[in-house]
């Protein structure tokens, strides 16, 4: 199975609300003992489209594999449609409308 | 090449100290032949060779220097030195300004007169050979890389003097321990094991264990938390949330009283992963501390070095009189429930890294980071920061690196 590197979506109380209201609240992992998020997982060539399109976004290479720093109101993107689509797997669709 | 000991301390035997009072330093600057502007990153690299952060260096490196350092990881003299410190100049500027081998210059910065250089000799070197020697890349996108192909195409190389010593502004000013300073603090404090701790990130936990695993490891009396400031990228933390923070674990007691000091280097990454680890243990050995703490990635950028290519250089180099201390990651274990030791801790597979940056992402994302991995005196005083002096954001902007508070003042000065 090819690696993934997820965009870690950290859920506040407005994302909460809606991921509840949708019925998904159990998208949401558990991390570091009171947090929850989503990992929206990319593949090596959506990770690279991504750190392309938003220059201020990094891959945490060292310690997580994941991709962090995107600007929230990208993130907020990413997850309306995760909600909309009720899936996490919706890189294709943000990339080909951002 | 001579042998030397490496291991003394400060490096090469002797705390270079070249600031003069005003009064000296007038005359000197009034001999100048000609005067330059240096920019902010110039001038706080004048500050750590004229304080002696650098020692044994008194100036910018001549070409045999450079070519030495380059090469071989050592200075002409013998001693042990792992990046170039150079001063660049453009052919246009030698010849506007009529300077030539045996005159002195005049670094103005902040349009006062700041420091004088001798130059001892004018010289060209290739940017891609030091490039390659010194970050093992010659891709631009390395950042140490970029920086040296940026430079212009002539060196200056020769001894320096400041001749006008700057004010450290607040909040930095209580964090400004120049070598000499911090020794005396030191002996003060009756403190004969000190290990220090680089930074350039607000405190997580996982860098509060690692300062506390170093501590039992070195057998310490005391952390030294040596924040460097310098050169910022939009996205980092702002300097002066750096700072703060780590001095918070102290006042709020995650280390007792007594074991614990925050201090700034003047200092612009290279990220030059094990040269850098290298370049930071003699410069803390200049501090007067016993030890160096160096984790996974030390002073690394990207996929360019393993991730602990700065643990290995130790093996490579002869005893530099400052001890290593040498960590694994720290990680959250949802089954130990507690932030613990990768050394230690079985249960790889339900760890859950974490790291500055993913601490950053949180924040961002407007959620407050549970106190097992952030502890809630930083995110409060980090929020406060950015408000104080970000411009609203802890996070660099265009607008801080516009606005931004100066880190250091030069005082007016007639000559």
């Amino acid at each position: 199975m090819a690696e993934t590197y997820p965009i870690n979506i950290w859920i506040n109380e407005e994302r909460l609300e809606k991921l509840q209201q949708a019925g998904l609240a159990d998208m949401a992992e558990e991390a570091f003992a009171g947090l929850k998020k989503l990992s929206v997982p990319a593949n090596e060539q959506q990770r690279d489209s991504i750190l392309q399109m938003f220059p201020m976004a990094k891959f945490d290479s060292a310690t997580t594999k994941s991709i962090e720093l995107l600007p929230r109101e990208i993130k907020d993107k990413i997850f309306t449609l995760v909600v909309e689509k009720q899936t996490l797997d919706v890189l294709d669709v943000f990339l080909a409308s951002a | 090449m001579s042998e030397v000991n490496n291991a003394l301390s400060p490096h090469g035997g002797i705390l270079v100290d070249r600031v003069m009072e005003p009064a000296e330093g007038r005359k000197k600057a009034a001999e100048a032949k000609a005067k330059l502007p240096i920019g902010s990153s110039m001038a706080t690299e004048i500050m750590s060779i004229a304080y002696g952060f650098f020692s044994p260096l008194e100036g910018f490196m001549g070409s045999k220097d450079v070519k030495s350092v380059c090469r071989e990881m050592r200075l002409q003299s013998g001693y042990i030195w792992s990046i170039p410190i150079v001063f660049d100049i453009s052919d246009d500027e030698i010849k506007e300004k009529g300077i030539k081998e045996g005159d002195t210059l005049l670094f103005t910065h902040q349009e006062q007169p700041f420091a004088v250089l001798e130059i001892d000799e004018i010289f060209s070197f290739d940017k891609t050979t030091m490039a390659d020697k010194v970050y093992c890349t010659t891709e631009d996108k390395h950042p140490g890389v970029k920086r040296t192909y940026a430079c212009k195409d002539t060196f200056l190389g020769g001894k320096i003097t400041l001749v006008n010593p700057p004010r450290v502004n607040p909040p930095f000013d209580k964090y400004w321990y120049p070598p000499k300073v911090l020794r005396q603090k030191i002996a003060e404090l009756g403190w004969k094991r000190v290990v220090a701790h680089q930074t350039r990130n607000v405190p997580h936990t996982g860098h509060e264990w690692l300062m506390k695993g170093a501590w039992f490891e070195s057998n310490a009396d005391a952390v030294l938390v040596s924040c460097v400031v310098g050169e910022k990228r939009t996205g980092d933390y702002i300097d002066e949330a750096i700072v703060l923070t780590h001095d918070a674990l102290g006042k709020n007691g995650y280390f007792k009283e007594g074991t614990h000091l925050t201090s700034i280097l003047l200092w612009d990454m290279r990220y030059a992963g094990p040269r850098e680890a290298i370049f930071h243990a003699i410069v803390r050995k200049n501090l007067g501390c016993t030890h160096h703490m160096f984790g996974r990635d030390h002073a690394g950028v990207g996929s360019y070095y393993s991730p602990y290519a700065a643990h290995e250089i130790f093996e490579q180099v002869p005893d530099l009189g400052i001890g290593s201390v040498l960590t694994l990651e720290w990680w959250y274990c949802p089954v130990c429930g507690e932030v613990t030791y990768s050394g230690l801790c079985g249960h790889d597979k339900e760890r859950q890294a974490f790291s500055g940056t993913v601490i950053r992402s949180i924040i961002q994302d407007g959620v407050k980071p549970p106190r097992l991995i952030f502890r809630p005196e930083v995110f409060d005083l980090v929020m406060e920061s950015g408000d104080r002096y970000g411009f609203g954001s802890p996070f660099v902007t265009e607008e801080y690196l516009a606005r931004r508070n100066p880190v250091i003042t030069v005082p007016p000065m007639e000559v």
